[in-house]
């Protein structure tokens, strides 16, 4: 066991666990922020994404002893009112059916939307095609991202 | 909240400051403080409260449908409701409760309740108004949550009504709105949990947590029969965070304060499990046994004979087509929390069978039904699962022996090898040509295994309505063939399978859908014309106890066709057009026009799907276009991507790399069409979507490599070019 220092949605939080312990769970039964999913556990889903300095990373693929001292943000930092152009977007274009991978997919989309503001078509396809919805909702998630994308950069100066 | 689900029924009504109408059983009742404190104690009811908030029961389990919203639109409709008013709670099973979400019956089932309820409450409502303001009722009106009177220009809310109106008599058959009047039904609506979703506040099965609750993992036999040889239960112990190690009849649980240490110590337990015997199920044996069954005559689902004057057969041709086990693969695993008490148990499940649930846990621990409280949370995709109950039984027994309020989780690999599966069937059809090369015989023999997610009832008649229901696509056939013969043989299958998304329907709208092209090859027609050629003659026609209208499922097929621009099934080389259709249980038609590109290596990609749906009055059109899209994807996986093998009494598959699904990348252009309905109700769509896709784009791919598809998922191998000269 190790004392584990992380910050999560800007608050510092220190928890024991055992070095191997991914980050997914310190989130999900430590702080009990439950909006970050497991899927699969090895990193093939994109249900458990979070974002560091603004990149998508995998929760469940992060070890304990490699959190300390890293700052990440879940799905519950990501605005206190569903207000981020992400979120917005996903209500707009009625994205969700059980909504499970959902958070994952916004988080993916806004490291995909950090790294590229103005991403092609191809891209978003490249880039989402490693997360997981068995619902079925990638167009609909396709569309989500153009219009966040959009709305994002005419919001810049 | 759900705890008290009762106490706030009773506190509302005995307040005083509520109306409050239960709905159960197609039957309206109204609490009055007398019913409240004895009998009055309803799944479904509807409460308008004095604050003008309505809060309405759900007694359908959501799981990506859009049930909450589409029932909670149903009743703001006839309630003349102020949508953004409306709250909803999770019904709980109770003896005589049937919250069972499955089949697709949700939207048929509940449509008449929810606007009797609705209009009830209206009607009360308008009459305490009227009553207040000494006007004919007949003058005022309700709009928007609020009672008007337009010759005065007064108005009352909800909220200052509620007191007066729980004590009008209540109307057992209140007047319905006409569907010229809807202003919600019908509409594009946002889902009512949506901003949930999107800010990660949803909860989910896996996201219960409860006082001292501790989390378990659960190591289980990989075979029927299969036994522990070693295990290294002290390295289990010695994990961070485990409290023990529990062996039971099921398997052997971890169970430790952190969903890691369970998985840890799982883990760290090493079990080796006894070799299983050689005649351990195995896939391929299964098949031959399918194909061999296939061949039987089998239990005859439906017989038309010829009428006379009928021209002898004088030609017939067959095909056997091959249908794949399947897992869910919901992206939320299995899991539940269970606290077992002394004689009483608390659940918390995302679960299709409430009721089953309840059932089996009682019967697990010894006690009631009535003493196991379920909690029915969202579902993170059910797809048919949920329907068995296996991990809250699991759950219950590790909670027990643990003497805590445990979570189970299920590791991905759990769920891919230790579901319910899709069954595997195998389908023997041919028809026969008289003379004149006209079709005048249908024959369809459905090889497959009757559902072992809980016990069948030996004394349980096993008549044609029986076998008919395990076979839907199959014995529904809509074709005007003068001769068919539809027919069901039963093979043993010991692994678990139970419903999956269109339970029965898949593999034999596959198999028919896909065979029918062949016939129309064999004619030389169009595949699209020699549909609806065959769908002429008699508008509705009686199979079993469905009703197929045919009129209905030509216009699905009609639309695609011009939507589409169809101009046959070849497109060019490596691209290909194909058409498949269905009449989900003679309640939702569906048809899809489905092109395909086939690459130099033989790779498939699903490029566009034109879709036409008839599945009755739409309630909420963006569910019928969520549902149609998602359907599509879950046709695509199946017809391209993953299936499920066994050997040795064990599924071969563990996650998603070798049970692939569709991604964003495999996901078509999709084009919806919503076709005017004649129904004047709505009928569901997490199903109907799902049967006509996998065959449309199995005859696509004929079209564009002319290679009969036969079995799933479509491997066309290599392409002959790839081959070296000497092979």
């Amino acid at each position: 066991m190790s004392k584990i220092d992380f910050t999560v949605n800007a608050a510092r939080h220190v928890v024991e666990a055992d070095d191997d312990t991914p980050l997914l769970w310190l989130i999900r039964d430590n702080l009990a922020l439950t909006g970050t999913k497991f899927g699969c556990g090895v990193g093939v889903c994109g249900a458990c994404t979070v974002l560091e300095n603004g990149k998508a990373v995998r929760a469940c693929q992060i070890p304990a002893s490699e959190a300390s001292s890293r700052s990440f943000v879940t799905i519950e930092g990501l605005s206190p009112d569903v207000s981020h152009p992400c979120q917005r977007a996903w209500l707009q274009e009625e994205v969700a059916q059980c909504g499970y991978c959902q958070a994952g997919m916004i988080m993916t989309a806004c490291g995909l939307l950090h790294e590229n503001p103005d991403p092609s078509d191809e891209v978003i396809e490249k880039v989402m095609s490693d997360s997981v919805c068995r619902c079925g909702t990638y167009s609909r998630i396709r569309k989500a991202i153009r219009r966040a994308a959009n709305e994002m950069r005419t919001k810049k100066p | 909240m759900i705890t008290s689900r009762r106490a706030f029924l009773k506190t509302a009504v005995l307040s005083g400051a509520s109306l409050v109408i239960g709905f159960d059983g197609g039957r309206l009742r109204q609490a009055t403080a007398a019913s409240v404190a004895g009998s009055f104690q309803p799944n479904g009811w509807v409460c308008i409260n004095s604050d003008g908030s309505v809060v309405l029961t759900i007694g359908k389990c959501e799981m990506g449908q859009g049930v909450r919203t589409s029932l909670a639109m149903i009743l703001a409709e006839e309630l003349e409701a102020n949508w953004t008013r409306i709250k909803l709670l999770q019904a709980k099973p109770s003896a005589d409760s049937d919250l069972g979400t499955g089949g697709s019956d949700s939207m048929a089932s509940s449509w008449k309740p929810l606007r009797q309820a609705g209009a009830a409450a209206r009607e009360m409502l308008i009459t305490a108004a009227a009553t207040r303001w000494k006007v004919d009722r007949g003058s005022c009106k309700a709009v928007d949550g609020a009672v008007e009177h337009s010759a005065s220009g007064r108005r009352l809310e909800y909220g200052s009504l509620v007191a007066d109106a729980a004590k009008v008599q209540l109307a057992e058959n209140p007047p319905l709105k006409n569907a010229t009047d809807f202003k919600i039904i019908g509409h594009h609506t946002a889902r009512i949990d949506g901003p949930e979703i999107v800010g990660g506040k949803a909860s989910y099965g896996i996201d219960v947590k409860v006082p001292g609750m501790l989390y378990a993992s659960l190591e289980r036999p990989p075979f029927s029969g299969a036994k522990v040889k070693t295990l290294q239960e002290d390295k289990a112990r010695e994990v961070s965070g485990v409290k023990s190690v529990i062996k039971l009849p099921r398997g052997i649980a971890v169970v430790a304060n952190s969903t890691w240490g369970a998985i840890k110590g799982r883990t760290a337990l090493a079990v080796e499990w006894s070799e299983p015997p050689n005649d351990a199920f195995d896939s391929d044996a299964h098949w031959k046994k399918l194909e061999t069954a296939s061949r039987e005559t089998g239990f005859v689902t439906r017989k038309q004979e010829p009428p006379p004057g009928t021209d002898a057969i004088t030609k017939t041709i067959e095909a056997i087509y091959y249908y794949p086990f399947y897992a869910h693969a919901p992206v939320e695993t299995m899991n539940c929390v269970a606290d077992v008490r002394e004689k009483r148990c608390t659940i918390w499940a995302p679960t299709q069978a409430p009721e089953r649930l309840q059932k089996q846990v009682a019967q697990l621990l010894g006690i009631a039904p009535a003493d196991v409280d379920v909690n029915i949370t969202l579902i993170g995709g059910g797809f048919g699962r949920r329907l068995g109950v296996d991990y809250a039984v699991e759950a219950a027994d590790i909670s027990r022996a643990a003497k805590a309020p445990i979570q189970l989780l299920w590791s991905r690999a759990d769920d891919m090898k230790q579901g319910h599966f899709q069954a595997a069937s195998v389908h023997y059809l041919s028809a026969g040509f008289d003379a004149k090369g006209a079709p005048v015989a249908w024959k369809h023999t459905k090889a497959g295994s009757f559902h072992n997610i809980s016990p069948l009832d030996p004394k349980e008649m096993r008549d044609a309505a029986w076998y008919q229901d395990w076979s839907w696509g199959c014995y529904d056939v809509p074709y005007a063939f003068p001769a068919i013969q539809t027919a069901y043989v039963a093979v043993d299958l010991p692994i678990k399978h139970g419903p999956w998304r269109s339970v029965f329907a898949p593999s034999s709208v596959f198999a028919r859908e896909c065979f029918i092209d062949e016939v129309a090859q064999g004619q030389g027609a169009d595949p699209l014309a020699f549909r609806l050629e065959m769908l002429k003659g008699a508008d509705v026609i009686k199979a079993g106890s469905t009703t197929v209208d045919r009129k209905r499922l030509r216009r699905v097929l009609e639309t695609v066709r011009d939507k589409s621009g169809w101009n046959g099934a070849s497109i060019s080389q490596g691209r290909g057009r194909g058409i498949a259709c269905n009449a989900y249980f003679g309640r939702t038609y569906i048809a899809y026009v489905v092109d395909v590109s086939v690459d130099h290596e033989n790779n498939i990609h699903v490029e566009r799907v034109v879709g036409a749906v008839d599945c009755g009055l739409v309630v909420n059109p963006v569910g019928v276009e969520q549902q149609m899209e998602g359907g599509i994807i879950w046709g695509v996986s199946s017809a391209l991507k993953g299936k499920i093998t066994f050997h040795g009494g064990t599924a071969q598959q563990s996650s998603f790399a070798d049970f692939a699904v569709a991604r964003m990348r495999d996901t078509p252009a999709m084009e919806i069409h919503i076709v005017d309905s004649d129904a004047p109700q709505p009928f569901g769509m997490g199903e109907p979507p799902v049967p006509p896709i996998v065959p449309a784009i199995a005859n696509a791919v004929f079209a564009a490599t002319g290679t009969r598809i036969r079995r799933l998922p479509i491997h066309l191998g290599q392409p002959k070019s790839a081959l070296s000269p000497n092979e």
